[in-house]
């Protein structure tokens, strides 16, 4: 979503953190992959990330274009 | 990213996450192109998870309760050579042989000792050995290596000590309890600077081997399954366990208060320590620890006790 790719290790190392907070579910396994699926939890959490980050983008856009 | 490749660096992770992750990760990592820049990656992600995993697998109540009493037995016996060599070829020796009650409160100490070592070795040469047994079993030669510490860290001091007695021109053992104090030092003794200098790492060896032996060996308690071993096993040797390390605080602490009303000048004399303490002193740090170690046996029991409610 962002361009950047992450490492094998890094993306492990997220993946493992967001089920220890329930974050994430392991979906059943599809050909050798594992998917994972946001939790409840998860989509109110990533919402609220979301929402903050917004809110900091557009009172950023807001400085600037003052300027 | 070749088999064998992804095989070795999925080990580098701790056991506990590649049994929950090892087998998707293991698939992951063999559909990755191999490049420095992913190993690193692996690498650090792996040390990286070995940092977190430290505190946080917990044990359960039968692990718990061996490692209780396993830091109260450690406690118990540092606190116990110390009192000893507080003692051993002092005037206080001497005083003990006048007065019964200071008599008395020694031989609480050392039938104390002799109880703990019989709860210890109750509880821990079984479990001692189911936890060999399953090691060897399923080849786990991490479990193996640690159990195998404690006898190397007492090796290496071993070693140290005949090395260093052998160097210094064999009258002259460097523990930290001959170095300094209110005598003067036998002539065939090495000079004092040297006494300080090799019992301090016959100390500091001393330390780390006891931290190096308890980490080590709750580790593999940690690694082992002991589920199947029955509650007796551990609440009544680890009762035993709580109540002798318990007469030994008493033991030790009435000795003070006795030698303390019948021999008050020997008491607060330098005793030839490392720390050029007095034997008031020693003594007082033997029964810190021990009072320390009585504390951790009966947390240990109340822990064996709980398991009838697992």
């Amino acid at each position: 979503m962002s361009g950047t790719r992450l490492g094998p290790g890094t993306l492990y190392g997220a993946i493992a953190r967001l089920e220890r907070e329930k974050l994430i579910e392991p979906l059943p396994v599809e050909e050798r992959r594992q998917p994972y699926r946001l939790t409840a939890k998860g989509l109110r959490v990533l919402r609220a990330k979301l929402a903050t980050l917004h809110g900091f983008a557009r009172a950023g856009l807001r400085k600037l274009e003052a300027r | 990213m070749n088999a064998r490749l992804v095989r070795q660096l999925v080990g580098l992770y701790p056991q506990e996450w590649r049994t929950r992750y090892g087998e998707e990760f293991y698939s992951f990592l063999e559909t990755h192109p191999s490049n420095l820049r992913t190993v690193l990656n692996v690498i650090g992600g792996a040390m990286h998870e070995r940092v977190l995993s430290l505190g946080r697998f917990k044990m359960d109540r039968r692990q718990n309760s061996l490692a209780l009493m396993l830091y109260a037995s450690l406690g118990a016996l540092a606190a116990g050579i110390n009192f000893y060599w507080t003692v051993d070829d002092t005037p206080l020796a001497a005083a003990m042989r006048n007065y019964l009650a200071l008599f008395t409160s020694w031989n609480l100490v050392r039938a104390g000792s002799l109880l703990a070592f019989a709860a210890f070795a109750t509880v821990g040469i079984p479990v001692f050995l189911t936890i060999v047994r399953t090691a060897f079993a399923a080849q786990r030669w991490d479990v193996v290596c640690r159990l195998a510490v404690p006898p190397c860290a007492a090796l290496v001091t071993l070693a140290w000590m005949v090395a260093a007695a052998r160097l210094s021109g064999g009258h002259w053992v460097p523990t930290p309890w001959d170095v300094t104090g209110d005598w003067t030092a036998p002539h065939d003794w090495p000079p004092l600077a040297t006494r300080w200098a090799l019992s301090s790492v016959t100390f500091v060896l001393m330390m780390a081997g006891t931290i190096v032996s308890a980490i080590s060996v709750r580790q593999a308690i940690r690694r082992s399954d002991l589920s199947k071993r029955r509650r007796l096993w551990f609440a009544a040797p680890s009762m035993l366990l709580a109540g002798s390390i318990a007469v030994m605080a008493i033991g030790v602490l009435s000795w003070g208060w006795f030698v303390q009303q019948y021999a008050a000048s020997d008491f607060h004399v330098r005793d030839g320590g490392l720390f050029s303490s007095t034997n008031f002193a020693s003594w007082m740090a033997s029964c810190i620890v021990f009072l320390a170690a009585t504390l951790m046996a009966a947390k240990g029991a109340r822990s064996a006790l709980s398991l009838k409610t697992e």
